[in-house]
């Protein structure tokens, strides 16, 4: 199992690396876009995020025995119930689309965001089993903590910096930032236990994996959605 | 039936990856969709792909062909409504017109008459489906591979075997050919239906040798192996190959239809809504197919949108000897598809018929007016 684990781990790179050396997202590091621009890039990630925990509760009523632990540790995080002072994460992304001006479209985002789902729910099943279909799920949302846990620094950074959003704001991304490499190295443990507990062999596990990271979905979420703006609505 | 006001939107979809053959190399949907309105406030969407190396359309081409010459000598018009007086009335008022240097405007034609009939349906509440009646309750797509790194063809192959596709066809004609074919067939296995496409590439002598040295991969059907005009050459092919024959760029009108059946020429017709300018003039091709024993390929225009993939649907499931069935990829290939509820096939390439009114898809038009490259509002007079 650890060729699809080295298999994997390479996509990742691969796709933050894409992700991270593109123009747009080169652009608003350095501060040289447009405040739209950084509007509408937390809008995206706001509508990718804001029914995680849904998924992660997906992924945690199929996961197998051995991991069952974390992924409901991972939901309840999530729902900000794992410690008493804890925070549910849609809140906090709420928070961070109400400081970078996004009040107004709030609404709008979050039904954008249960379309997503309904659309993902909706769509014909291109697998078999449900085995299959939760790998790719649980493969494509260790994407995204392996990508923050290498990122989030980087963009709540860039959003401090060049947007002026205060620390309070950008809570969530300190919750997926560098110290949890250890949270998406767990990830990366996950999906060869899952694989070897639903009993999927190695060309099955590879095929799934290629077929869920064709697409850089960093890049198509968070740069390429065309999530609604107010117009010209000045920060909070 | 009156219409009173229709937008041209010329799109622009990226692909989710790029997708190549002899012909063509492509990485967008190009595809132009038509909005009309009719008098009550019903509104149909059509839509047609302009392929310069099949039919000789442009995207350019089919807005300016739509804008200028058929839309004004249809709108406000008395149109007949195609649930009461079928789609043969309808196809008989669309005007007959030519381009320089195209063989047929029919990118054009099908985007104005899929508008049409959708409206028309959606304004009695009726499915296209009571216009062309299933044969049967479900359709199989099959998969594409476009021409690429035998490794790269193979993994492609593996990934379609994994979601359950029984039958696949390999883009060839671009080098490396047999080595891809090899690698895909073993990828894929004994039970898989395999077919190959040249889009025309080869002349004679190469399509023989070609022929001889796949049949042992067990190949259910060569596609357009010659070019467009080869059909002599595609009937003495026919004969000496042992592999069935499929006619695609050779098969746009119902003109050329009789000519590849006159001369026995091939053994299965590719017949794809765009490319032969609409539904009625598609079934008008597969009913004299199925009159000559000649099966048809219900084909796709590779990154058409689900108004175009919705018709195929209903086609596919009318199609008398429909031997496969392609498209239905929506946003398995494209970014982002313009449908409210995705088209596009499950497991095993299978979908099920649509059997809401008009083609059976409701469009976002949202969607269509962001992924626009070029959007031109149509009123009731020019």
């Amino acid at each position: 199992m650890g060729e699809l684990r080295g298999l994997v781990e390479a996509a990742f790179i691969e796709h933050v690396d894409e992700f991270t050396t593109c123009a747009r997202f080169r652009r608003l590091e350095s501060g040289e876009a447009s405040s739209k621009d950084y509007e509408r890039f937390v809008a995206n990630l706001v509508r990718t995020h804001s029914r995680s925990p849904q998924l992660v509760a997906f992924l945690y009523s199929i996961a197998p025995p051995d991991a069952a632990e974390d992924f409901l540790h991972n939901l309840l995080e999530e729902l900000g119930v794992e410690e008493e002072s804890g925070e549910a994460h849609p809140a906090m992304l709420q928070d961070l689309a109400a400081a970078a001006g996004l009040s107004p479209v709030l609404p709008v985002l979050d039904r954008l965001a249960a379309e997503d789902l309904r659309d993902i729910v909706s769509a014909p099943l291109m697998y078999g089993t449900l085995k299959e279909i939760g790998l790719a799920a649980l493969c494509e949302i260790v994407a995204f903590e392996f990508m923050l846990s290498r990122c989030a620094s980087r963009i709540e950074r860039a959003l401090a910096v060049h947007q002026g959003l205060p620390p309070d704001a950008l809570r969530w991304f300190r919750h997926h930032s560098e110290v949890d490499i250890a949270h998406a190295e767990q990830g990366l443990q996950h999906i060869d236990t899952y694989v070897r507990y639903y009993g999927l062999t190695q060309d099955e596990g590879r095929g799934i994996v290629e077929l869920t990271l064709r697409e850089n979905v960093f890049v198509t979420r968070y740069l390429d959605q065309a999530s609604p703006l107010p117009p010209g609505c000045p920060k909070q | 039936m009156r219409i009173t006001a229709g937008t041209v939107y010329a799109l622009d979809i990226p692909f989710v990856e790029a997708f190549r053959h002899s012909a063509h190399a492509r990485r967008a949907c190009d595809s132009v969709i038509l909005r009309v309105v009719d008098e009550n406030g019903f509104v149909g969407f059509g839509e047609g792909a302009p392929r310069p190396y099949v039919t000789g359309e442009t995207p350019q081409s089919v807005v300016e062909h739509l804008v200028t010459e058929l839309w004004p000598r249809l709108v406000a018009a008395d149109l007949p409504d195609p649930v009461a007086e079928g789609l043969a009335a309808l196809d008989e008022v669309i005007p007959e017109t030519a381009l320089r240097g195209v063989i047929a405007p029919n990118a054009a034609r099908c985007a104005l008459e899929l508008a049409l009939v959708d409206c028309g349906l959606r304004s009695r509440g009726t499915s296209l489906g009571a216009l062309v009646p299933p044969r049967r309750q479900s359709i199989s797509y099959s998969g594409v591979i476009s021409a690429a790194e035998p490794e790269l063809a193979a993994r492609r192959a593996r990934q379609m075997k994994l979601i359950g596709l029984e039958d696949v066809k390999v883009k060839v004609g671009i080098g490396q050919d047999l080595e891809r074919v090899r690698a895909v067939r073993e990828a894929v296995g004994p039970e898989v239906s395999l077919r190959l496409d040249a889009n025309g590439a080869w002349n004679l002598d190469e399509a023989l040798a070609f022929a001889d040295a796949v049949v042992v991969f067990g190949i259910a059907a060569l596609e357009q192996p010659l070019p467009r005009h080869a059909v002599g050459d595609l009937s003495v092919l026919r004969k000496a190959s042992g592999i069935p024959l499929v006619a695609d760029e050779s098969l746009v009108t119902l003109e050329d239809a009789e000519r590849l059946l006159d001369a026995d020429a091939v053994d299965v017709f590719n017949v794809r809504i765009s490319k032969c300018g609409g539904v009625h003039r598609s079934t008008r091709i597969a009913c004299l197919a199925d009159e000559a024993g000649v099966a048809v390929q219900l084909g796709s225009q590779v990154g058409e949108t689900a108004v175009l993939s919705s018709a195929g649907r209903h086609v596919a499931a009318w199609t008398p000897r429909l031997s496969c069935a392609e498209g239905s990829y929506g946003a398995l290939l494209l970014a982002e598809d313009v449908s409210v509820d995705p088209v596009h096939f499950g497991h095993r390439g299978r979908a099920p018929l649509l059997m809401g009114p008009g083609l059976g898809t409701e469009v976002v038009e949202e969607r269509l007016r962001r992924y626009a490259g070029q959007v031109v509002e149509l009123g009731a007079r020019r």
